[in-house]
């Protein structure tokens, strides 16, 4: 009975997906389509995308991966065109390289009720050699029309076995029918890893499959026969295990504002070898759990070893250390030691490239260079020091133990039973405020016996921004005043890289234009290079037009130009969380000095307001007689995500907050 | 005796010591990222197919963004050998810290993001500066056959650099004649030494220059002489072309005569096609619907085919191509259907960059379709976008002097011109405040001219990203939801129409028993020009426009006006801004107002006057209604 009804779905399931994928066939309903129906605003859409990747064997060659690539491709409009083009990026290091055969490739389109197809010719096909580890192949159809439909296949080979493309399930457009398949003989053995929106669950099953063998023999000759050579074949079997993954209609993939990286939310499934198991040959171990991939990590010489290395800073570093005893001095002289000695390439990587020593030597390293260099030092200076493996935002978070999954290292400093993140390519970086492309989720410790503990990267003290401002207003409406901004941390940090290094008058300039015509003067920035200390901006101002004259009332916001006037959230709803990377507050004083023969008519109320669960708060506090007005307004958002389920909630709160910040005082002359 | 050889040896060492940053004039460091402290350039022309580049650079970098003015870098094909790279860095005190060779130099294809393909190559530098200022030796020897484009003697290369000295040389034999063109030498010294088979030019002590807003083009500004030889060689081609007519004629005979060669199906058809048609104008539109639907861009530059259009036979069988096959293509369209075209070489980009008119020479990097007309403007058609309305080009294109090249020979042209009175936008629209303050929209939009050029692409945007476009356009209403948007794009009229339909609330600010409002609600004007303590470069306003709008509003019920903004007028020599507020009953008022900004080009004394002008606007534009309760 069990069978008849699996066999009755399965009949079902084939009449109402009639649609044929093979290969050109593609069916008149298809090219007539105008919109995708799930979908009406998609430019196009995947018919159908199939990739199957395997393992071949062959002598010359060994086990090499290939991946098989069929899609088909619906165009509606010119905006889609662009999907008419494909590029496939080659990657190769030394003599091997990963190359792609047997492209073919057709468009197809709808003439007079007849489909009219086009051949994708070889001289439609470019190969380019992108740089020392990319080649790229690069093909645009022939004959792209609205409501046109692609379709192209081919074969990517590659050597490098030991690293699988991610299987993405989820793009810029919609999918109808995705199949992906991965195949492995057991000498391979893969963790799977998902990631994403979507379910996604394959399929597995168990094949038997073998390999012939050429094997040849030669005897050696001797006095009665010659040399011989003789042929043989052996075969060999082995399991392989298959896994396939069936979508339909899976939904595009839109961006969002204040998203960290949208590839964190993409669906998708990574395969990463954790060991293999060659007949007659111990088993080699890649990683599988964070332990294994730490241990990786460790044990490959671009990481541990050169973490271990002394010899060639030992003497500056005895230098500088000297007498100083207090383990919190000695490392902030070692960090700024650092940071002036090597200056960062502008290259991520958990490993070295040229190596410490040479970096030292030549003042300029990448990321592992710089940190496992400072680490290493800090540990000399007798430091609980520990290199910290990080995720970049754009790398994405780090959700399984993956080898890719870091991409960065950083080092931290373990005092009284707390971490102290430090990041020393960054110039105006200080002890745990970290450069922004650092601050994602979680990095990992490694301790010495190659044990790991996670830690937060999110800051959690607030970054502030605390504004005193003290000004005259005029009966013209001109306001003329001075104003001093206090800025900590990740402010103060983003503020030093505007600033330094850019000329004065184009920084004032600039500062000018942001409020539309502030004329600024006594400008001054206090502690831009003395990163103990907030950063201090003071300068006085004029400006004009900041009040309503109207009949005998003048009206105008308390706030002035430092007013919030746009709402950032402007979509009606929202998939992904709130990304801002640091929490953190700004606190405005406003004192006001009113013109004289104006009386105060009306001043707006004081409000607070708070978003659920701790989330943030915006307080309005105000008082006022007829000489003048005293203001503070604080604002907070206390957590650096905020999930999408506040979304509503916060979106009317910067609306409240914008209201709130654009009211006016009413002034009567007496 | 031996102090005095040291004396000698000093005052030699410290005319050499560019490597150091202390050795740099005042004037040159002002707004300066790097100073270019000496830059040679020698190019030696052995033939019409070989030439010879060798330069040397030494440039001191004061700062970070300083390090994208090094320009170490060659780009190379398979007509350009790269026989000598090298770099010294030095430090601030003069000493050599590194050497950099050709192999180390980072080699990768010059494909930018909008090409397929093309064989250019380029071998930069990587540096990762330890400390500022630093100095950098760049030398490099190159060997070119093509002799098309000689490389100019241009001493600034970009924005917040200043050069100390600069020279540059050139030699060639007697079969040989070449012609220089110097522009934007006014106010520097520049020397020139002109002897037989060789041209030197030396210039030094150049101020940097920092970018402001409503400048001319750097065109128009940077000092520069442009060098250009009779005979010349391109991609194994070889020519002799003295002025215009004679390079027209070289291009059409010898690079895009013999690609005419439409399969005889494709011309009956594009023949049947136009039967009907009563005139050229009419064929030639019918013919560019057909081209747009069939067509679109792709860049692929190999070889010559970076100067020849590909075979109109290819695109009709590709259906893509880049600006010479599209144009190309359409043109032997039209030849097929009998209207005349001509191929027009320009530059394109919205800061209408004019051809040297008196220099004849390899130049442009885009080419567009001229129709010739009889007593009327000519018709331009930019032929590789699919959504221009026949005969606009938009601001791509628009006022520049063009090569249009005929089979007699090339001559040159001025494209159309947008003026301030046809790129108009009027707004039509009404909008009801309620008791609570909350406004309540419906406008009309229509956009004429280079207004419409701003606006065509809407038509093709999801409603998504329409939505969010227009909560932008209006950012200054707090939080506005959009029940409706409309959007008509009339190409034959060439007009974009939209019709929206918004509500925010909160808009009219209630105190105690008063409200007050911003009047003009639909077309606020948010931006200020830039202030500038020492402005040095002229004024242009490149384009005009003409802002027309009408509003009516109605007033809640329960308030009446208290007072309102009067009628205002300003009127000069950039432009007019005219507001009106009419009663029309005790709750409705219309709101008339008039913003004419004119295009031209005026002394730098007068930007401020000119900034004044946008800041009365702005203040205007905010100019509010107070009511109060009934």
């Amino acid at each position: 009975m069990k069978i008849i009804v699996v066999l009755f779905s399965l009949c079902f399931t084939i009449t109402t997906f009639a649609q044929d994928y093979k290969f050109g066939k593609i069916s008149k309903k298809e090219l007539e389509e105008a919109f995708n129906p799930l979908d009406s605003s998609a430019n196009a859409t995947y018919l159908y995308k199939y990739r199957r990747t395997f393992f071949e064997y062959s002598e010359q060659e060994g086990f090499q991966l290939i991946s098989e690539i069929h899609e088909r491709i619906k165009i509606y409009n010119q905006e889609g065109f662009s999907y008419a083009t494909n590029q496939v990026s080659l990657y190769k290091n030394g003599n091997e390289k990963e190359d792609v055969s047997s492209i073919k490739a057709y468009t197809y389109n709808l003439s007079e009720g007849k489909i009219e197809e086009t051949k994708l010719t070889k001289q439609g096909i470019f190969k380019t050699e992108k740089s020392k580890y990319f080649n790229e192949i690069k093909f645009t159809m022939p004959n792209i029309k609205e409501g046109c439909v692609i379709e192209y296949k081919y074969r990517i080979i590659s050597p490098f076995y030991y690293n699988v493309d991610e299987f993405d399930f989820q793009y810029g457009i919609p999918i109808k029918k995705l199949e992906a398949k991965f195949e492995t003989p057991e000498y391979f053995n893969f963790k799977v890893n998902t990631k994403g929106f979507l379910m996604v669950t394959p399929k597995t099953e168990q094949r038997r499959d073998n390999i012939t063998f050429t094997n040849k023999t030669r005897t050696t000759g001797n006095f009665s026969n010659s040399a011989n050579t003789t042929f043989s074949t052996s075969k060999v079997e082995f399991n392989k295990s298959i896994s396939t993954y069936n979508l339909t209609d899976v939904p595009a993939l839109k961006e969002e504002p204040y998203v960290n990286n949208i590839n964190n939310y993409r669906s998708s499934v990574k395969y990463e070898l954790s060991y293999t198991k060659f007949p007659q040959s111990a088993i080699k171990y890649y990683s599988t759990t964070w332990e294994d991939v730490v241990k990786t990590i460790y044990e490959d010489s671009r990481f541990g070893d050169e973490l271990n290395k002394t010899g060639y800073y030992k003497e500056e570093i005895d230098a500088i250390i000297g007498s100083i005893s207090d383990p919190m001095k000695r490392m902030a002289l070692i960090f700024d030691f650092v940071k002036s000695r090597v200056k960062w390439n502008g290259y991520y990587g958990k490993y070295t490239s040229d190596g410490v020593k040479k970096a030292y030597k030549e003042h300029t390293g990448n990321v592992a260079e710089i940190n496992l260099m400072l680490t290493s030092m800090l540990k000399y200076a007798g430091l609980s020091a520990y290199p910290v493996l990080v995720s970049t935002r754009e790398n994405g978070v780090p959700l399984f133990p993956t080898r890719e999954g870091y991409n960065y290292v950083i080092g931290c400093v373990k005092l009284s039973d707390e971490y102290i993140l430090l990041d020393a390519t960054n110039k105006y970086s200080v002890p745990n405020v970290l450069p922004y492309r650092t601050l994602n989720w979680q990095g990992r410790v490694i301790s010495e016996k190659g044990g790991s503990t996670l830690v937060d990267l999110y800051p959690k003290e607030k970054s502030k921004n605390d504004i005193v401002m003290m000004l005259n207003l005029n009966e013209g409406g001109t306001i003329d005043g001075g104003c001093r901004i206090t800025k900590t941390k990740h402010k103060a940090l983003s503020y030093r890289e505007r600033y330094n290094n850019v000329d004065e008058d184009d920084f004032i300039e600039k500062l000018e234009n942001k409020y539309n015509g502030l004329e600024v003067s006594e400008f001054k920035v206090t502690n831009d290079l003395n990163l103990s200390k907030p950063i201090i901006e003071s300068y006085k101002f004029i400006k004009e037009s900041q009040a309503d004259i109207i009949g005998d009332k003048i009206y105008f916001s308390p706030m002035f130009f430092l007013k919030t006037v746009e709402n950032p959230f402007k979509l009606k709803n929202r998939e992904f969380p709130v990304d801002f990377g640091y929490p953190s507050s700004s606190t405005y004083r406003i004192m006001i000095k009113l013109p004289d023969g104006y009386k105060l008519e009306s001043i707006p109320e004081k409000v607070a307001l708070a978003l659920p669960d701790n989330l943030g708060s915006f307080k309005y506090n105000i008082i006022g007689n007829d000489e003048s007005i005293q203001l503070v307004v604080v604002t907070e958002i206390n957590l650096p995500i905020i999930s999408s389920s506040y979304y509503d909630t916060l979106k009317e709160y910067f609306k409240q907050l914008i209201e709130k910040e654009n009211e006016q005082i009413v002034l009567t002359k007496i | 005796m031996s102090i005095f050889i040291l004396l000698i040896t000093l005052s030699v060492s410290s005319q050499e010591n560019l490597y150091t940053s202390y050795t740099i004039p005042a004037n040159l460091k002002e707004k300066a990222n790097a100073v270019i402290r000496s830059h040679d350039v020698y190019i030696s022309l052995k033939s019409s197919n070989e030439m010879y580049v060798t330069e040397k650079k030494v440039i001191t970098v004061l700062n970070k963004k300083g390090n994208d003015d090094v320009d170490a870098y060659v780009y190379y094909d398979n007509n350009v050998k790269i026989r000598r790279l090298e770099v010294l860095v030095f430090d601030n005190f003069g000493n050599e810290i590194k050497k950099i060779k050709k192999n180390d130099f980072k080699d990768v294809s010059a494909v930018d993001g909008g090409t397929l393909y093309s064989d250019s190559r380029v071998k930069y530098l990587e540096y990762t500066p330890i400390e500022y200022p630093y100095t950098i030796e760049f030398t490099s020897e190159v060997v070119n056959n093509n002799t098309a484009f000689i490389q100019p003697f241009a001493p600034v290369n970009g924005y917040f650099v200043s050069v100390e000295k600069s020279t540059y040389n050139i030699d060639f034999p007697e079969d040989i004649t070449i012609r220089t063109k110097e522009k934007n030498f006014e106010t520097l010294d520049l020397l020139k030494e002109e002897t037989a088979g060789k041209i030197a030019y030396e210039v030094k002590n150049i101020e940097a220059v920092k970018p402001e807003a409503y400048s001319p083009g750097s065109v128009n500004m940077a000092p520069k002489v442009l060098v250009t030889s009779k005979q010349f060689t391109l991609e194994g081609v070889h020519t002799q072309v003295e002025n215009w007519s004679d390079f027209g004629k070289w291009m059409y005979h010898d690079l895009i005569k013999d690609t005419y060669d439409l399969p005889a199906s494709t011309i009956s058809m594009i023949q049947n096609l136009v039967k009907d048609e009563p005139d050229d104008v009419a064929k030639a539109k019918k013919i560019y619907q057909y081209v747009q639907d069939k067509t679109r861009y792709i860049s692929v530059q190999v070889g010559i085919g970076g100067w020849k259009p590909f075979n109109a036979s290819e695109v009709d069988k590709l259906g893509y191509g880049d600006c010479k096959a599209l144009t190309n293509y359409t043109m032997s369209l039209l030849k097929a259907a009998g209207v005349k075209s001509n191929y027009t070489v320009v530059y394109a980009g919205s800061s209408q960059r004019s051809l040297e008119k008196d220099f004849a020479a390899m130049q442009g990097n885009h080419v567009i379709l001229n129709i010739p007309q009889e007593d009327k403007e000519d018709i331009w058609l930019e032929c590789t976008s699919q959504k221009l309305p026949f005969g606009f080009i938009g601001d791509f294109t628009d006022d520049r002097d063009v090569l249009v090249i005929t089979p007699e020979g090339g001559k040159i042209q001025h494209t159309k011109k947008y003026n301030t009175e046809e790129s108009t936008q009027r707004i039509k629209g009404s909008y009801t405040i309620s008791n609570e303050g909350a406004i309540n929209v419906d406008v009309n939009i229509n956009s004429k001219g280079i207004q419409y050029d701003d606006k065509y692409w809407l038509e093709t945007e999801t409603e998504r990203d329409l939505d969010k476009h227009y909560k932008k356009r209006w950012k200054y209403i707090n939080t506005i939801t959009i029940d409706n948007m409309h959007i008509t794009n009339d190409k034959e009229a060439i007009e974009f129409i939209e019709g929206v339909h918004f509500q925010a609330s909160n808009y009219s600010k209630k105190l105690g028993n008063r409200m007050l409002f911003t009047l003009n609600a639909l077309n606020r004007n948010t931006d200020i020009p830039d202030r500038y303590r020492n402005r040095k470069h002229p004024l242009k306003i490149k384009r005009g426009f003409t802002d027309i709008d009408e509003v009516e509003i109605k007033l809640p019920q329960d308030y009446k006006v208290e007072s309102k903004p009067g009628s205002k007028s300003i009127e000069n020599k950039f432009g007019r801004y005219k507001t009106e507020v009419i009663v029309k009953d005790e709750n409705t008022l219309i709101y008339k107002r008039e913003f004419i900004v004119k295009d031209g080009e005026f002394p730098k004394e007068d930007y401020d006057a000119f900034r004044d002008f946008y800041k009365e606007v702005n203040k205007q534009d905010n100019a509010k209604v107070a009511l109060i309760k009934k």
